[in-house]
């Protein structure tokens, strides 16, 4: 026998040894979406085998080969029966070719089936049936075989037609559960709306092989373009003002939907409890084609799923924002009975001094003016540390507090805090102990320094005149410790945690002016930062305040340099 | 130091610091002109012909650092500008854009007066043509030409890129530099981005050349935005 016929007969083999259902999954392109690694971007395939699947599945293998097996079954047949033709009756040898015409008929539906039963008649009547070596039959009893054989071909392919469409309809249905299982499980991990856009658009982009982008809108109801270049090519010329209609109306928009839209695209609403949470924009592979009803089903389901889960976030949304309006609500009115009285005496004597200044002028000694004109500065000055602190305190409770990191040098920090508090600091002695090598923190070197600042300015507000104020430094493997001690009268043990409590102050009416946010908003960036703030008192008198930074792993340094310098 | 020939371009929107600064500064000997808005500023600085300009960041019409790169585009006088707390990011934009020094709100007439003087005197002598060959300050001498530092008359040793950071700080001595400037400068454009080289060539130096690292006299910290040699 020639290659080519034996390599045809062992694939004939292998197709008949399989079972359907393995016919099935190896032949049809929906048990490709099964497969895990089948590639989400070959959709259009997909596409066509789900609008196909409302008439009968196709057989699963390529008609020719069943007309090939036409010819092949029968002559297969004849082989064997040319043998036993003395040995056997017509009856016999006609059940040998029934044998091949069922098994076609199970394998490649009715075209193929008839047309092996066909060519088996043929073959029988020519080579067994008398008158021999002519196609007539004059038996009537070959001639009723014959028939048996055409009627069971015509039953067994038609049930096996409607087995593999069974089986096809099972698989078909498993493959939306799992999909649908699939967006479920990950929709409700999403914690944000952008995360629930990007699932949808996946999930929807694989079941339904469009293009397709998740247009969500804006706190006035406007849908938020999105950049150009994020969303498929062809939606980028989409309809926005039928995108905007479909979101205010809650209704499907679409050339493909009978709807009167010129673009090419589909626009669907994610219709929630409370309203349009958004709207769906999907391409259409083919422009022609129409969504099926049973694909429009599936694709409610897809869309009210994802719609929920807007509706999910979007509450969660809000009840973090009412209890953040709550909370700002409460400091709002503690800030009102707080700096009413701070704010009011530096100003008191600006109002005073200034007035004084401006009506009484020719009166005044220079002497005096100096006085005066100092009282205004160093006023406004206070007014302008209340004022920052307080402002500090609503960045820090707005939540915006946004930590700008950068590899900083303690040393720089010290020295920038120190630099700020010249003039309160002026007279006073400060020790600055720290270790020859002080790895490089990861903070945002800004907000530390305000810490320091904060800091050393209490310490120099609560300790007597040129009591000196000790800053040092420690570092462990994993952290840096910084404190700062004074002799001042100390904190109550009672207190330690209490005085780093918005508005809370020790002596509430004493004279070194306060709003009592210094440490609040010092804690705030500390654990911001991930560390730790704290207050002890020092034997023999005074505070240390002091705060951990946790360290991060060194960034990579420059190269060492050869140490011939300059002067060379 | 009146000087009555110095014009002073002051583009601000708010009526009372104007007249504060206008007071403050003519009383200085300055001459004064005034624009409240980035395009009437610009219209001025080109018709008044400024020796400095002293530019708010926050405009109603349109973003100081606009300005600055407008204004950079035909001229190098210099410009000083005043931005809020918190804008260090615009402060940087802006300095990076070509302004020469800034001042943050509030401030005091002195320490302005400070900034306009350094700012008019690299004005004038024009770094880029007239290199000052040796700066001294306190007790830092530093020889540009013979490539020398010494402090207290005693000779350092530094290294190479140590020494290429101090000549960039002593080249623009008195201003503000920020970290991407200086490391363009000294490590090459594409070091701009690793502001810890720069932190740790500048704790070396310091050891060096500061009696006391952490009260530094001359390699001024600006906080979050750059450096200044003092002096």
């Amino acid at each position: 026998m020639p290659d080519n016929v034996v390599r045809n007969i062992r694939h004939l083999y292998t197709i008949f040894t399989r079972d359907a259902v393995d016919c099935l999954r190896v032949g049809s392109p929906i048990a490709g979406i099964h497969d895990p690694s089948h590639p989400i971007n070959s959709t259009t395939h997909n596409w066509q085998v789900i609008t196909t699947s409302e008439s009968l599945p196709d057989p699963p293998f390529p008609k020719y080969l069943g007309y090939l097996g036409g010819v092949v079954v029968p002559t297969l047949c004849t082989l064997i029966n040319w043998p036993l033709r003395n040995h056997v009756g017509p009856t016999s040898i006609l059940l040998v070719y029934l044998l091949g015409v069922f098994l076609v008929a199970t394998r490649f539906g009715r075209g193929p089936s008839v047309f092996t039963c066909l060519m088996s008649a043929m073959a029988f009547a020519y080579f067994f049936a008398p008158p021999l070596f002519s196609l007539a039959i004059a038996d009537t009893e070959n001639l009723a075989g014959l028939a048996v054989m055409l009627l069971v071909a015509l039953v067994t392919s038609k049930l096996m037609d409607s087995v593999r469409s069974q089986a096809a309809i099972a698989t078909h249905r498993e493959r939306r559960a799992t999909v649908l299982y699939g967006l479920s499980c990950e929709l409700a991990q999403a914690r944000q709306e952008e995360e629930i856009a990007e699932i949808a658009v996946r999930h929807i982009q694989a079941a339904f092989g469009s293009p397709n982008t998740l247009l969500l809108p804006d706190d006035q109801g406007q849908l938020i373009r999105p950049p150009a270049d994020s969303s498929p090519k062809t939606l980028v010329d989409m309809d926005w003002e039928s995108a905007q209609w479909t979101f205010d109306q809650g209704a499907a928009a679409g050339k493909a939907l009978d709807t009167q839209v010129e673009s090419d695209t589909m626009l669907f609403p994610l219709l929630g409890a409370a309203g349009t949470t958004g709207v769906l924009v999907m391409g259409h592979p083919d422009p022609q084609r129409r969504l099926v009803s049973e694909q429009r089903n599936f694709l409610e389901t897809f869309l009210n799923l994802i719609a929920q889960s807007l509706e999910r976030v979007k509450l969660a949304e809000q009840a973090r924002r009412s209890s953040i309006r709550v909370e700002t609500e409460a400091l709002r009115n503690a800030l009102l009975s707080a700096i009413s009285h701070d704010l009011k005496t530096p100003l008191t004597t600006i109002v005073g001094a200034s007035g004084t200044l401006a009506e009484k002028d020719a009166s005044l000694e220079p002497e005096d003016r100096r006085v005066l004109s100092r009282a205004i500065q160093e006023e406004a000055q206070r007014m302008f540390d209340l004022i920052n602190k307080i402002l500090d305190m609503a960045r820090l409770v707005a939540g915006s507090l946004h930590l700008d990191r950068e590899w900083s040098a303690l040393e720089e920090i010290v020295a920038g805090a120190m630099g700020r508090l010249e003039q309160s600091l002026k007279n006073r002695p400060v020790n600055i102990q720290l270790p020859d090598t002080v790895p490089l923190i990861h903070v945002d070197a800004v907000l530390i320094q305000q810490v320091l600042i904060n800091l050393l300015d209490n310490a120099a507000k609560y300790s007597p005149a040129a009591s000196p104020i000790d800053i040092s430094a420690s570092v462990t493997p994993d952290a840096l410790q910084l404190s700062i001690a004074d002799h001042g009268p100390g904190v109550p043990p009672e207190a330690a945690d209490q005085v780093f409590e918005k508005f809370f102050r020790l002596h509430p009416e004493s004279t070194p002016g306060g709003v009592g946010l210094g440490l609040a908003i010092s804690r705030a960036i500390i654990e911001a930062h991930g560390g730790l703030i704290g207050v002890q008192n020092r034997l023999g008198g005074g505070a240390i305040f002091s705060l951990t930074i946790p360290l991060d792993e060194a960034p990579p340094l420059p190269a060492p340099e050869e140490q011939t310098g300059y002067p060379a | 130091m009146a000087n009555p020939q110095f014009v002073i371009l002051l583009i601000e929107d708010d009526p009372p610091i104007r007249r504060f600064l206008r007071t403050g500064l003519g009383a200085q000997g300055f001459k004064i002109f005034e624009a409240d808005t980035g395009r009437q500023g610009l219209i001025e600085a080109g018709v008044r012909k400024p020796d400095l300009i002293i530019l708010d960041l926050g405009l109603p019409d349109m973003d100081g650092v606009e300005v600055v790169k407008v204004v950079r585009e035909w001229t190098a006088l210099p410009i000083i500008i005043l931005s809020a707390r918190y804008a260090e990011q615009h402060k940087i934009e802006a300095l990076d854009a070509g302004a020469d020094d800034y001042l943050t709100k509030p401030f005091g007439l002195g320490e302005l007066l400070a900034r306009i003087r350094v700012a008019l005197r690299h004005s004038a002598t024009n770094p880029e043509n007239i290199q000052q060959e040796v700066f001294a300050a306190g007790n830092l001498k530093v020889d540009l030409k013979n490539r020398l530092v010494s402090v207290r008359n005693q000779e350092i040793h530094l290294t190479p890129i140590q020494y290429r950071l101090l000549a960039v700080l002593v080249k623009h001595a008195g201003r503000v530099l920020t970290h991407r400037q200086i490391l363009k400068e000294v490590w090459g454009p594409a070091y701009t981005e690793n502001p810890h080289y720069l932190r740790i060539y500048m704790s070396q130096l310091r050891q060096k050349l500061e009696d006391d690292p952490t009260q530094p006299k001359y390699l001024i910290t600006e906080s979050g935005v750059g450096y200044r040699l003092k002096g």
